[in-house]
């Protein structure tokens, strides 16, 4: 009897404890936790190894071509009936064979570049359709400020239509020996005409709006306008010349630049000539050591990250979207923090405890649900059509009808994310005073410290670290919102930053009313928007990692403080 | 001091009200900006001239206005054109267009002014009736020279001279060019006539007193040689089915000149179409005007599909021709009356439609003039003309900020501002009967390739595609979050506790627009090429954790014991992989048995019967049936049953028992499977249809990836704030852990739970980024899964941009973040409400 029992207890304790079930709790956690590191995995396989240099293969297929280019990806598929009809009745076996026994043929995907000599960057060959393929020694990967990628073969070097080197190695070496300098002349040029014929630009610009301002106050025929006018021809007149040496500065390095070019010889066998000050980076993949391609990987980052984008995006770098995304996240944490700090402030210490700050502090978090894009509805019509456009009027009548500030923006961007961050700050700020124990605020007032005296010595300094991971995670939220910003400010191209260095004091100036670039609208508009997004695909794994780079630092951040704060109070309890 | 505190007070009273207004102002500012969408037409008499000229007491031919509503026009039955200004009435000029022979009908203008005339002797001529507007430099017309600011207005050499806002000087005049005659091959006086230009050729058709008409092309051509231009005319009759009651009176031919319709004064009217001119045909014959009553007015919308007509009761109807499946005339298309836009009142005297838009406007037998948007039905401007006389004429400005009518000698002139005429709530949210449907439809085509394209705002297919998302998205994210948090709070070691919560805590804070990029340009793709293996890991791998519970469940007691914690997390995490791997296995399979080896094409409704589909929807219902039932009435029995056994024995049972169940849910659901197809039953159509590569399941998944994080934190929050004194109790008295959380801890948190899912459901209703991406945004209402959708956030984001300035279309998407706001406004004002008593509850317990 006794017996009977105690086993009763052990069978249905089997049951009991219903080991099915928590394994399906435990699997739904294990698939959560399953998505985001396979997640992360992806980009961050995707993203760093886009800018490894590869080897370069060429693949000669069976039909006399040839095609050279790095590998991208591999597949298994099988050929549909359209692709079985055009092969050869000896191939198509062969391939049916392969598919009986594999399950499939394997093809690859070549990056083969010359996009302006084939009009596509990438082509998928069968490996029923190569003949063979072969690591030459002397395939070259050449990076263009157009068209793409080139890869081919160092035929002759040529300086002024003459050829100077011939056979790769001789016109590698000239080429190697002059690049450099050649893109010093470059960039020179660039400085040149983004800085020197810039500023005369904006100071002719200056000038015709000095003398639009004029009309407009005093009318056309007013002795103000007069004067303004006379001024304004002065001035166009120096600046012409100005304008004129700055551009003969620039022509003269053009033509300097213009007389190196490299000819190269396609896997195909196609001749192109490829001027030197066009290539940006150019390497013989397959004689790289190891060290020498972590110098190319690296140079490749540097450029990303310190580069603006080319060919619609699709190459160079994202510095613009860096400094856009920056920029704009601290303008808006300046604006949300003191007001978030505040209005917690407010709720907690000042205002009176009840129903109506009950429903406040309902609307705060209810804010937080508003879908982001709401805020960005409300940015666009209030901030910009309202707000900027009577700014316009007031200040900037001259513009008209260009918009000047009735238009997307940096400013209005930050405005934006700010109302929408507002309420990250005020609920972590909010946590955080009322996490500062009683008994000290008690303990001030009984020592005769005024409320104010007791809330910026004891509970503000105790709250910071609370603020401060609500500020941080407020940024967090800010960098990585993209829906808002589509609709007021953030573009796919900004001509000029959003700040710029200046000579005088205070040698920054920030531009709020101008467009921006932003990381996280870059890689919806690159993924989506691109002319060619299969191109532009690496570049956005690439700045994806970026973001997500920026974002976990700031949320680890926040945990680091946060717990931090919380050892803090665990040791200051008592 | 007192002062620094007064200072303080103030200034975080004021930063901390601020900061609320401004909470408020996006509310504020939204509606304000939508309430104009809602708001009627304004309407001011600017004057009522008598023109004792221009008076008629039937219609008159034409009449007209200016784009500046400077100059009115109108053509007499005499055959003179008496031009006036609007402003005070006096007559500018005055000319008799035609004398012999005598003018006996003209067809309606078109917005160009081009219309036709028909005579009495059978002739037809096309022509051109039109103002023309330049613009003059003051200094070089020195008689134009007493224009001032003062007297902005003067009349010079016919023409009208006004000073513009600008300070330009604008002359305005009317212009009249007519062609040679064109006969027709009729004889009798021309009692009606239209035209319609299409490209380069024009149709004719006209109407003689004998009741005959006639149908021409007229096609001209411009040799690039010799810049020769010759016309071609190609006549033929149109046979009329004979009516005792007469010729008819009325005649219209449709915008590409495909379709005449042939109107009596009774209310009959006759299609015949044209598009083959040499062989026109009878295509249907039905009565405007229900037997009651006849027919006094009509005329087409813009566009020429759409006729408005007007009878002697005074109802103001629109008709168009529809493409019903049963249509049994010859072309397949019948016209259907589509709106009722007045009720019965004083005869219809006049119609006259706007030049840029739907909108229409009547006049009545007893004066009165209303204004109506056709598509909306939305009655603009209810007016009447002073004295009551009947309206004869009206026309409306062409830039649709005017109204005038004839009235006798009288012409009234109106400021009209139409605002936003098209949008309604009924317009918006009902379905409403576009043009050229079958009937009333919910569509939203916002934008269009041609000027008479109709914007079609209709919300209904946005909130479709909003709710769509997220019912899929919660679908698969509100289970998985809840269950993890679950074992997360119950069952998870306690090291592994605080890892795993920053990582579900990370996960929170990626942006949505990388989400949205994984989902369109590395998942949809490779979902494309595995659809069946995606469909089978549903079931492979709640199948591989639960066959990893029981093999579990047989390891010896000691070891159950021993490695309950980190070790068991690390095999559940193993058979994770053994599920995937099995639906590689298990997907291609069942591609081959019940999908004809090709589920995207059987998907396509290609091949195939329809036991596969079923079979998928019906796996996880039998599966929820068989557990209700196992527990419910199997359970108690087995217990009893499984009292004398020992452990390792009662093991083995359920390992057989769950081999047993799986055969069983999937016999079922085969055997249910093949019933329901052997009925004639196809899911094809509801929940499957065509595959299109960003649809439904991929955002589900995406974006039940993006509201896991939030939905789990709150959840596990609820669950951990359960006092722990409740479980040490309800563990004390014997129960199994399973036991006090499913008893205990889960019913404790409940409104907690309950709230995290609202909270998800709010951020899924107005997640933007993964939408837009993943999603192919069109607006369809499909419930499939495999379809596209497009929600009211992904829509803002697209045409925001776009959109003009205070356009309706400007309007109308606030009126959707309107929506949306008010929505997540409501959901989580009440998970928040939820939330605290639930606190208050925990904390009480």
């Amino acid at each position: 009897m006794v017996k009977r029992r105690r086993s009763q207890r052990r069978g249905t304790s089997l049951l009991s404890h219903a080991e099915p079930f928590v394994w399906l709790t435990g699997g739904a956690l294990v698939i959560a936790v399953a998505m985001i590191i396979g997640l992360m995995v992806l980009i961050v396989k995707e993203g760093g190894s886009t800018f490894w240099p590869q080897r370069v293969v060429r693949i000669d297929s069976t039909d006399g071509t040839s095609r050279m280019g790095e590998i991208s990806s591999t597949e298994m598929y099988v050929p549909g009936p359209h692709v079985m009809a055009g092969l050869s009745d000896d191939t198509a076996r062969r391939v049916r064979d392969v598919i009986a026994a594999d399950g499939g043929v394997r093809r690859r995907m070549l990056r083969s570049g010359n996009f302006d000599l084939t009009g596509t960057h990438y082509t998928w060959i069968d490996d029923f359709a190569a003949s063979g393929e072969s690591l030459p020694e002397w395939a070259v990967v050449v990076e263009r400020m157009s068209w793409g990628r080139f890869y081919g073969f160092p035929k002759a070097f040529v300086i002024e239509n003459e050829v100077v080197a011939r056979g790769p190695e001789a016109a590698w070496s000239r080429f190697k020996s002059v690049h450099a300098s050649v893109r010093a002349r470059f960039e020179e040029r660039q400085d040149l005409e983004t800085g020197a014929i810039g500023a005369i630009n904006a100071e002719m610009e200056a000038g015709r709006l000095a003398l639009r301002k004029a009309e407009l106050s005093s009318g056309t025929g007013s002795f103000e306008y007069e004067q303004a006018r006379a001024l304004n021809d002065e001035q166009q007149i120096e600046l012409k010349s100005r304008f004129e040496s700055a551009r003969d500065a620039v022509r003269t390095l053009d033509a300097e630049n213009a007389r190196y070019q490299l000819l190269f010889e396609t896997a195909d066998g196609a001749e192109m000539t490829i001027p030197a000050v066009d290539i940006v980076r150019a390497y013989a993949a397959n004689q790289l050591g190891f060290v020498e391609r972590v110098a190319v990987y690296l140079s490749r980052w540097w450029e990303f990250l310190s580069e603006a984008p080319r060919e619609a995006n699709s190459e160079g770098g994202v510095f613009p979207a860096i400094i856009g995304t920056v920029v704009m996240t601290l303008v808006m944490a300046i604006l949300a923090v003191p007001f978030g700090v505040l209005a917690a402030l407010y709720l907690r210490e000042y205002a009176t405890q009840g129903w109506l700050v009950s429903i406040v502090r309902i609307a705060v978090n209810n804010l937080a649900g508003v879908p982001s894009i709401v805020f960005g509805v409300f940015g666009l019509g209030f901030f910009c059509y309202v707000v900027g456009a009577s700014v316009d009027t007031l200040l900037y009548a001259e513009k008209l009808p260009n918009p000047t500030y009735g238009k997307g923006g940096l400013i209005w961007a930050a405005f934006t994310l700010g109302l929408l961050t507002l309420p990250v700050v005020i609920v972590a700020t909010e946590e955080a005073l009322a996490a500062v124990p009683r008994s000290m605020r008690e303990g001030s007032y009984a020592c005769g410290a005024t409320k104010w005296q007791t809330i910026r010595r004891i509970v503000l300094p105790r709250a910071l670290p609370g603020i401060m991971t609500g500020m941080i995670l407020a940024i967090a939220r800010g960098a990585g919102e993209v829906a808002p910003l589509m609709l007021v400010g953030a573009v796919k191209l900004a001509p000029e930053l959003v700040v710029e260095a200046n000579s005088t004091a205070p040698f920054v100036h920030l531009h709020p009313e101008r467009s921006f670039m932003h990381l996280g609208f870059h890689i919806y508009d690159l993924g989506f928007q691109s002319q060619n997004s299969e191109a532009a695909r690496p570049m956005v794994y690439t700045t994806t990692l970026l973001l997500i780079a920026i974002i976990v630092i700031l949320n680890i951040t926040a945990i680091w403080v946060r717990e931090r704060l919380k050892r803090r109070y665990a040791a200051g309890a008592f | 001091m007192r002062l620094a505190e007064a200072v303080a007070r103030l200034c975080i009273s004021i930063g901390g009200a601020g900061t609320i207004a401004a909470v408020a102002l996006i509310f504020v500012f939204l509606v304000w900006v939508v309430v104009p969408l809602f708001g009627g037409a304004g309407h001011e008499l600017r004057n009522q001239k008598t023109v004792a000229s221009a008076a008629a007491s039937a219609p008159p031919f034409a009449f007209g206005v200016d784009e500046y509503r400077d100059l009115g026009f109108v053509l007499k039955h005499d055959g003179t054109l008496v031009t006036w200004r609007t402003d005070d009435g006096k007559v500018l000029d005055t000319r008799a267009l035609f004398t012999v022979p005598r003018l006996n009908s003209v067809s309606t203008r078109s917005p160009d002014g081009d219309l036709a005339f028909g005579f009495d002797d059978g002739s037809v001529r096309l022509g051109r009736i039109s103002f023309h507007a330049t613009y003059a430099d003051m200094t070089s017309r020195p008689e134009l020279a007493e224009v001032t600011a003062d007297r902005p207005v003067i009349v010079a050499g016919g023409q009208l001279a006004r000073r513009t806002q600008e300070g330009q000087l604008r002359l305005t005049g009317i212009a009249v060019s007519i062609d040679e005659p064109v006969q027709l091959g009729l004889t009798a006086p021309i009692t009606a006539l239209d035209v319609s230009s299409h490209r380069d050729t024009t149709k004719v058709v006209a109407l003689d007193a004998r009741g005959e008409i006639a149908a021409a092309r007229i096609e001209t051509r411009e040799n690039l040689m010799t810049g020769e231009v010759t016309v071609d005319i190609r006549s033929h009759s149109v046979p009329l089915r004979p009516r005792a009651t007469g010729p008819p009176t009325r005649l219209f031919l449709t915008g590409p000149g495909d379709v005449l319709l042939v109107t009596w004064d009774d209310g009959i009217l006759q299609r015949h179409d044209l598009r083959d001119v040499e062989a026109p045909r009878l295509a249907e014959e039905f009565d405007l005007v229900d037997g009651e009553g006849s027919l006094t007015a009509a005329a087409f919308l813009i566009g020429k599909t759409t006729l408005i007509t007007g009878d002697s009761r005074g109802r103001v109807r629109g008709w168009f021709g529809t493409k019903p499946a049963e249509a049994e005339t010859p072309d397949g298309i019948r016209f259907v009356r589509t709106h009722d836009l007045d009720a019965e009142g004083p005869a219809v005297t006049a119609l006259a439609s706007s030049s840029r838009s739907r909108v229409v406007s009547a006049g009545f037998a007893d004066g009165s003039v209303k204004t109506f948007h056709v598509t909306s039905h939305k009655l603009l401007i209810d007016t009447a003309v002073e004295g009551g006389e009947p309206i004869t004429a009206l026309v409306i400005a062409p830039k649709e900020d005017g109204l005038m009518a004839q009235a006798g000698a009288h012409v009234a002139a109106w400021n009209i501002t139409l605002e936003h005429p098209e949008a309604s709530l009924s317009a918006l949210f009902a379905p409403v009967w576009y043009e050229g449907y079958d009937q009333p439809r919910h569509v939203w085509q916002s934008t269009g390739g041609t000027d008479d394209f109709e914007p079609k705002l209709g919300f209904w297919p946005l909130i479709f595609g909003t709710l769509k998302a997220t019912f899929y998205s919660m679908l698969f994210g509100a289970p998985l979050a809840i269950l993890a948090a679950i074992f997360t709070s119950e069952f998870l070691h306690k090291r592994l506790k605080g890892p795993l919560k920053s990582i579900t805590e990370m996960m929170a804070s990626l942006p949505s627009v990388v989400l949205g990029f994984i989902a369109a340009i590395v998942i949809a793709p490779y979902v494309q090429g595995l659809v069946s293996t995606v469909l089978a890991l549903f079931f492979t791998v709640p199948c591989a954790f639960l066959l990893g519970a029981h093999l579990w469940q047989l390891l010896p007691q000691n070891a159950y014991v021993r490695l309950s914690g980190a070790p068991r997390f690390v095999a559940m995490g193993a058979c994770l992989p053994v599920g995937v791997l099995a639906a590689f296995a298990v997907g291609p399979f069942f591609e081959r048995t019940f999908f004809d080896g090709d589920i995207i094409a059987w998907l396509a409704g290609a091949q195939g019967d329809s036991v596969g589909g079923w079979l998928l929807l019906l796996i996880p219902v039998t599966a929820l049936l068989y557990v209700f039932a196992a527990s419910r009435f199997v359970g108690p029995w087995l217990r009893s049953m499984s009292a004398g056994w020992n452990r390792p024995q009662a093991a083995r049972f359920e390992f057989a028992r769950f081999g047993a169940s799986l055969v069983l849910v999937f016999a079922t659901a085969l055997g249910a499977a093949h019933v329901l197809d052997g009925v004639g039953f196809d899911p094809r159509g509801g929940v499957f249809d065509t595959y299109v590569q960003r649809n439904a399941l991929i955002v589900g998944f995406v974006m039940g990836f993006a509201i896991i994080p939030i939905v789990y934190t709150l959840a596990e929050d609820a669950l951990s704030s359960v006092p722990a004194h409740l479980r040490l109790a309800s563990l004390g008295a014997g129960a199994t852990l399973w036991q006090t959380a499913m008893r205990v801890v889960v019913p404790t948190a409940m409104s907690g739970l309950f709230s995290a899912v609202m909270i998800g459901l709010g951020r899924a209703v107005g997640e933007t980024m993964i939408v837009l991406m993943a999603t192919g945004n069109t607006p369809i209402m499909s419930w499939s899964v495999f379809d596209g959708f497009r929600t009211l956030s992904a829509n803002i984001a697209v045409e925001l941009p776009e959109a003009v300035r205070d356009s309706t279309h400007y309007r109308a998407l606030f009126l959707a973040a309107l929506c949306l706001f008010a929505l997540t406004f409501v959901l989580n004002t009440f998970a928040e409400l939820v939330r605290q008593r639930f606190r208050k509850r925990a904390y009480q317990l």
